[in-house]
């Protein structure tokens, strides 16, 4: 069969206007239907013919699933998972709270595409190993080879840490921020409302290798929120791109840290692009609570960070960049700031 | 300089508001009743022959209107090199095989799912060194190399050459070879010579428009909507194309979003939607995606090189010896290497020169011109070598480049050409004037926490022009002078430019001249192609040609209306009249009354004998219509048309990340007399931007086991985006006449694309040291290895990667 | 229901990459079929406690424990055993979708697998009597008679040597699936990350990768319904004897004259030690 590319195959379209109607949806079409939120991701799989799902339930009408607002916890927010990546960036209470976030955000591919894509999907997004992205049938696709890692494989993009056959990355710059925060998504299934920690929201190729998140068939992620815990910390966000716009991570970090003094009482440390879904740092976190401010923990953090790493024939540079960015979290200041 | 008031000013061209407010149409923006769609079955290997097609199942498809192979092209003289719009011997992934034509696109794409085609595949290549391997695979079937544009055949290396090479280059036979004066004299006599084997990728053109075509036939005659760079010179390239005669073809293309040379004469796909349409009765729209621009579209070859430089202590550079592997694609023999063995020549004006080449097929897209093909390669190539001696020998940058520099005297290449003018000393002061030089170099090696800048200035050159096409223009008898333009509108605003010396000689405001361009059923003239840098100087001649028959015509008119003689009148204001006595004489609309009147040259029912016969028919179309100028640029002239751009560029790199922030860039051009200053400022700052890419960011891979391509998407090659363009860029121009045109003028094109890579090279280079890879694009990670001492996962010579 | 499984590679050409999983679900079914069926026939026809015959003085020097398996035999059956279960359980429970991380495990426990057998082979070829596995022709004759006879029809079959000769057509049918996956799951292993092979998936051409792909896989199902209906007979009171054996090394002399022609499997005071 011929490789066609840019040009959709045919599927039903619904387009439901509430959780509960997505839902029955979601029930009744289970595997052979897709979720559609911005489009950015899914849109590049019908057009290429990859993906083809018979049933497309686009949530854009689900009002519900759309806006931020103050949640009962204490300075906490929750992000409707249909809220574009603009809204993110740009929301007050986000801004002032949770920085974080919106500078991860507002670093994502370019403003169309923020105007567009949503939280919920920047976070569900699939990976963006050009082998899989070509319709290649390796292991991701349900084949059995992963062109990734042969000996001519061009990987740069790929993974250091927790492959699985798989050597692909998650690619969001949102996902290490809100693992950082804390956050926890809100999941709505046949069974009814389950909340999960945002770290706990992402898998390996380990867990299921055909799948970036915990998401079943009949699910959604309805929302996101983020506890007050770490509205205000000292926040950091990094991420080092070939260009400086409309081009994924070659690595990323977000780091939320509460200083007294100069000593770091507690910090989150999540990286991300250098494994199949966001790195938390826990090892690095536990060393670093109780620790001053300075180049050398900073150091020390970033080699311990690396423990583990596997690189591949291209992405070796991911070394040095994860370390160095570990570093530049604890020191509090990159050097574009 | 033309002493002229539109010339050398600003204005607003006539299809600004078309373009910013989105109501230009370009090829695909058309529809006509009854319009099919079509959709290609592209090559999913990188060599095969196609054994069968069974198309059946398609064609029994409701909504499927007919299909077309390679058997339904006309026959050709079949040079061995061109490939065509289709074929049943794929030479690379993504060459179309055949096209489906129905009443939409996703009919057509669901058609070609459900056709067969058994595919034999055959050795392929992606790296040109592997197939000069002893035993390498072949890209063809014959062989690896074209010779003459008629001959494949098989060139292979010794297994000696490789291994005495080591990890530079090996050089095995060549296919081309030169040598002006003793390189191995001048290398002897060298203070510092040294010895680099150096890389620079093929590269996708990337305009933002791809190659879309509308077609549909009246009668005899084909019309066409395509995206070209040229406008009359595309006619024939789609009557070859079609198999009928150019006079059967109307080529429309008002816009063009870009084509980098990759759109000269239109595009191979175009007789696909024609015959099509000829096929179903039905006008049909072949829209091309970007993947598929990515294939059939073109690119520009890459090279792998070494080259020995010796320089004297002063920076003279005694020899340049310099190998090119060009990687050349499937098709085609493209002419890049020797373009940079005259650029390197031209720009070093070595005392002793020595070139060879060779140009291997590989199974990746149909190469073309690119922007400056072959100076943007050896630019980048060669101008961080030129930073290392200067740095070797402790001289300035600049000084380096200025006693090497070529000046009006010089001559270069094999058969040592001269140029018409090339004021590079005076560019490079312009440049380090406008970019501040001094201030920047004090910056050089400064660090700023884990940042450090660094500073790098480049020359580039390249080819600004051509002579002898056809002007022509009328005055109607409403008053306004039409001047016909045969050249595109590729967004440099030649197509306007070029008009205001007519405007100029004839003294007509811009607001009564109207240009009449895109459509050859609107009498166009013989061109220069839209490409090369060509029409600026080639078409301020050509319209000022035109416009002195225009003004001649004009004062005999007068003379025979108003008797007296010719010489006694003059012309200006929009009238003709008697020397001094204004009210005694005729306005233009009365002239061109008055032409009518009289008919023969002066209408356009006869023609000058010396144009072209394509203008011939141009002028039979407007007879009668008003007073007609038209001449063909009989100027003359000697040497060859150089323009140059000096680049300077200053970078702040972060040592921990290897991220690079471009600061400040500064392009001075030396490019005649400046025709359009803001036009001027976009290309040299344009094609500096698209340095950028090539120096940071912009990709072209492969995987070389499938010889499949990753980097048909925008975000996957990486162009660079505005947020890798500085806030701090600048531009200046030397400002002098080029002595062969009335006017002054040169091209400008091409050359601003190698100062843009180069200059960002070198400052690059500047901020962290000699690069252990001399190679582009210096992305991030390879930045960061060499700063880190991780070893490149690379070699300098790894292609496509 | 299909039996393979194909892809298109990068060049869109149809590969073979494995076996269709409803081939798993189809030995799933038929182990359970025969397990259920012969539960029914066996309900129909309770099975006779075999007579032990009167043998006489011939008897007298049997001992009372007669050894049947030695320890390092033993060892082997459970060391097998239980990598057979864990290769079976990594393998498919994630198919049948329990997820979890199988990769490592499957393959560590492949590498026992195969060293176990390793060992098993040259352990079997220096100190036991390959015969006893050897199927003779007069083995498929007996072995048709059985069948014939548990149809009801015929006389039953005479008694059997060390090893009946369903336990030789089972321990045959193990051999060939095992070293089914024991071969293609060692060449495998390169397409894995493992502490073993470098990593290259571009070892062999790519069809020969579907017909490793594909003989793992058929050689695994196999497996399934193998195990299946040896855990069955393992665990049925009438084979309890044989189980225990695998156990204690030991059959009682009881078990021995019921189940076995002295003639053809000579126990010897020698033997039984
Ligand atoms: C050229 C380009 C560059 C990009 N660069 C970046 C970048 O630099 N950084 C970055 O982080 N991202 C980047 N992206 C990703 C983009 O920002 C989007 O966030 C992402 O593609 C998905 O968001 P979406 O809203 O468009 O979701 P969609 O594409 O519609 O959905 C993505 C996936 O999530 C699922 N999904 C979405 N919403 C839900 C939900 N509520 N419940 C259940 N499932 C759901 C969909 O089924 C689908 O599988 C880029 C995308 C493109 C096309
Ligand atoms: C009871 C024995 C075994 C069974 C039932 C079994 C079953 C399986 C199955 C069903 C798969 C999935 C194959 C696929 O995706 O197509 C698999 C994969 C694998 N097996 Fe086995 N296997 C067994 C023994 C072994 C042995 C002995 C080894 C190695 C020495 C081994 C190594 C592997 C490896 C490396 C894979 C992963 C291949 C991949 O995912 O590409 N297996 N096995
Ligand atoms: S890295 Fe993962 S997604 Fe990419 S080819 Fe390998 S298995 Fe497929």
């Amino acid at each position: 069969m011929a490789v066609i590319r840019d040009t959709m195959a045919e599927f039903d379209l619904f387009q439901p206007a509430s959780i509960d109607d997505a839902l029955a949806l979601k029930r009744r079409y289970g595997k052979t239907s897709w979720a559609l939120a911005g489009g950015l991701d899914s849109l590049d799989w019908f057009k290429d013919r990859i993906k083809r799902p018979e049933v497309v339930i686009d949530l854009s009408a689900v009002e519900s699933m759309r806006g931020i607002r103050e949640t009962d916890d204490a300075d906490g927010v929750e992000i409707g998972a249909m809220t574009t990546l603009t809204e993110v960036a740009e929301h007050a209470g986000i801004l002032s709270r949770f920085g974080l976030l919106a500078d991860a955000a507002s670093k994502v591919a370019t403003p169309q595409i923020r105007n567009q894509g949503t939280i919920g999907g920047n976070v569900t997004q699939d990976t963006r190993c050009w082998y899989y992205r070509g319709g290649w049938p390796c292991y991701r696709a349900g084949g059995n080879i992963c062109y990734a890692d042969t000996p001519t494989a061009i990987n740069r993009e790929h993974a250091l840490f927790e492959s699985n056959r798989c050597v692909a990355v998650n690619p969001s710059d949102t996902a290490p921020a809100l693992v950082a925060l804390d956050a926890k998504f809100v999941i709505m299934g046949g069974g009814g409302e389950k909340v999960v920690d945002a770290e706990d929201y992402f898998i390996t190729p380990a867990k299921d290798i055909t799948r970036m998140t915990i998401l079943e068939p009949g699910e959604l992620l309805t929302s996101i929120r983020i506890p007050g815990t770490w509205a205000g910390a000292r926040f950091y966000f990094e991420k080092v791109r070939d260009r400086q716009a409309w081009d994924f991570p070659l690595v990323n970090i977000a780091s939320a840290m509460k200083v007294s003094g100069n000593t770091i009482e507690d910090i989150r440390l999540v990286v991300n692009a250098v494994g199949p879904r966001p790195l938390r740092l826990t090892d690095v976190e536990r060393q670093l609570k109780g620790q001053s401010v300075t180049e050398e923990v900073g150091q020390a953090a970033g080699e311990l960070a690396l423990l583990g790493a596997r690189p591949l024939q291209h992405n070796a540079y991911k070394i040095p960049l994860m370390r160095n960015l570990v570093k530049r979290a604890i020191r509090g200041t990159g050097a574009r700031a | 300089m033309a002493d002229g008031k539109l010339f050398g000013t600003d204005y607003i061209p006539a299809d600004l508001v078309a373009k910013v407010t989105g109501r230009a149409k370009y090829a695909e923006d058309f529809r006509a009743d009854g319009m099919l769609f079509t959709k290609l079955l592209l090559s999913p290997m990188p060599h095969a022959r196609v054994r069968s097609i069974d198309d059946r199942e398609a064609l029994a498809m409701e909504g499927v209107m007919g299909i077309i192979t390679a058997d339904d092209l006309p026959e050709t003289d079949n040079l061995v090199g061109s490939d065509r719009a289709l074929t049943m011997e794929p030479m690379y992934q993504g060459e179309p095989i055949l096209a489906v034509a129905a009443v939409d696109e996703e009919t057509a794409a669901a058609a070609i799912e459900k056709i067969k085609v058994d595919y034999e595949p055959l050795p392929f290549v992606i790296d040109p060194l592997d197939s000069l391997r002893p035993g390498g695979p072949n890209a063809r079937v014959g062989g690896n190399t074209i010779v003459d544009r008629k001959e494949v055949v098989e060139i292979k290396w010794t297994a000696q050459d490789f291994e005495e090479a080591g990890d530079s280059m090996p050089m095995g036979e060549a296919e081309v070879e030169w040598e002006v004066g003793d390189v191995a004299k001048g290398l002897e006599e060298a203070h510092l010579v040294l010895d680099e084997t150096l890389y620079h990728q093929s590269q996708t053109h990337h305009p933002l428009e791809t190659r879309s075509c509308m077609a549909y036939w009246q009668n005899d005659k084909l019309t066409i909507h395509v995206s070209t760079q040229s406008t009359q010179r595309t006619a024939g390239a789609v009557a070859r194309g079609v198999g009928i005669d150019p006079t059967q073809v109307v080529v429309i293309a008002e816009y063009c979003g870009g084509g980098f040379g990759s759109k000269i004469g239109g595009t191979v796909n175009m007789p696909i939607a024609a015959l099509l349409s000829k096929k179903t009765g039905r006008p049909v729209m072949h829209r091309v995606s970007r993947e598929e621009e990515n294939a059939y579209g073109r690119a520009r070859p890459g090279f792998q090189g070494r080259v020995k430089l010796g320089f004297r202590a002063d920076g003279r550079i005694t020899a340049i010896d310099l190998y090119l592997i060009q990687d050349n694609g499937g098709y085609g023999r493209s002419g890049d290497f020797t373009s940079a063995s005259r650029c390197a020549s031209l720009n070093y004006t070595p005392l002793n020169m020595r070139f060879r080449g060779i140009s291997i097929l590989t199974n990746t897209p149909t190469r073309a011109a690119q922007r400056a093909p072959g100076g943007v390669q050896i630019t980048a190539m060669l101008e961080p070598v030129i930073d290392m001696a200067a740095k070797k020998l402790g001289l300035d940058q600049i000084e380096i480049r200025k006693i090497n520099a070529p000046d009006n005297d010089t001559t270069y290449g094999s058969n040592e050409h001269h140029v018409t003018s090339a004021y590079v000393r005076e560019a490079l002061d312009k440049a380090a004037e406008v970019s501040n030089w001094a201030e920047l170099k004090a910056q050089s090696g400064q660090t700023n926490g884990s940042k450090v800048t660094g500073i790098g200035i480049a020359l580039s050159s390249y080819v600004a022009g051509s002579r002898g096409f056809d002007g022509l223009m009328v005055i109607r008898p409403d008053g306004k002078l039409y001047v016909h333009q045969g050249i595109g509108n590729l967004g440099t605003h030649s197509v306007f430019g070029t008009a205001r010396v007519a405007s100029d000689h004839l003294g007509v405001s811009w607001e009564n001249t109207e240009v009449v361009w895109g459509n050859t059923s609107r009498h166009l003239p013989h061109s220069a192609v839209q490409a090369g840098s060509q029409t600026t100087h080639a078409h301020t001649r050509a319209n000022l040609a035109a416009a002195i028959d225009m003004e001649k015509k004009l004062k005999e008119v007068a003379a025979r209306t108003l008797g007296g003689s010719a010489d006694s009148y003059v012309v200006a204001g929009e009238r003709v009249y008697r020397r001094g006595n204004r009210g005694s004489g005729l306005s233009f609309a009365q002239a061109a009354e008055k032409a009518i009147e009289l008919g023969g040259t002066f209408d356009g029912h006869e023609a000058p004998e010396d144009i072209n016969d394509w203008t011939k028919g141009a002028v039979a179309g407007l007879a009668g219509q008003g007073l007609v100028g038209v001449a063909k640029d009989n100027y003359g002239g000697e040497g060859d048309l150089w323009s140059f751009v000096v680049g300077v560029a200053k970078v702040e790199v972060d040592r921990e990340t290897g991220a690079v922030e471009i600061q400040h860039y500064t392009a001075v051009a030396d490019t005649g007399a400046v025709m359009n200053p803001r036009g001027l400022a976009a290309q040299i700052h344009g094609g500096g931007v698209q340095g950028f890419g090539l120096a940071r960011s912009q990709k072209w891979v492969y995987d070389p086991k499938w010889g499949v391509p990753f980097t048909q998407r925008l975000y996957t090659a990486k162009p660079p985006s505005i947020l890798d363009v500085p806030l701090d860029m600048r531009a200046g121009t030397v400002d002098l006449p080029d002595p062969q045109n009335p006017v002054g003028a040169k091209g400008i094109g091409e050359a601003p694309f190698g100062a843009g890579v180069a200059a960002v090279l070198c400052a690059i280079q500047d901020a962290i040291g000699e690069f252990d890879l001399k190679r582009s694009p210096m992305t991030t990670d390879l930045i960061l290895n060499q700063l880190e001492g991780v070893p490149q996962p690379i070699t300098v010579l790894a292609t496509d990667v | 229901m299909s039996i393979f499984q194909w892809a298109q590679n990068p060049w869109g050409q149809e590969i073979l990459i494995r076996i269709s999983w409803d081939l798993l679900y189809l030995a799933i079914a038929g182990g359970l079929a025969f397990v259920i069926g012969h539960l029914v026939y066996r309900a129909k026809n309770p099975p006779k406690t075999a007579e032990v015959p009167d043998i006489g003085d011939a008897g007298k020097d049997i001992p009372e424990k007669i050894v049947r398996h030695s320890l390092a035999a033993r060892l082997f059956h459970w060391v097998m055993a239980i990598t057979m279960i864990t290769l079976l359980v990594t393998a498919f429970f994630p198919i049948l979708g329990i997820q979890f991380n199988w990769v490592p495990i499957h393959w560590m426990a492949g590498i026992v697998l195969t060293a176990a057998i390793i060992f098993h082979i040259i352990h079997a070829s220096f100190w036991l009597n390959l015969r006893n596995i050897w199927i003779s022709r007069q083995d498929w004759a007996e072995w048709k008679q059985e069948m014939e006879h548990a149809l009801g029809k015929g006389e039953p079959p005479p008694k059997t040597d060390k090893y009946p000769v369903d336990h030789r057509i089972y321990h045959n049918a193990i051999l060939v699936t095992g070293f089914g996956v024991i071969v293609t799951g060692l060449l495998m292993m390169v397409r894995v990350e493992n502490l073993i092979f470098a990593r290259n998936s571009y070892l062999l051409a790519e069809s020969t990768w579907g017909w490793v792909y594909v003989i793992h896989g058929l050689s695994a199902v196999g497996l399934v319904g193998l195990i299946i209906t040896h855990i069955y007979f393992a665990i049925l009171p009438e084979k309890r004897w044989i189980t225990k054996s695998m156990i204690w090394g030991w059959i009682t002399k009881k078990d021995y004259l019921a189940n076995h022609d002295p003639e053809r499997w000579v126990v010897t005071d020698k033997a039984s030690k």
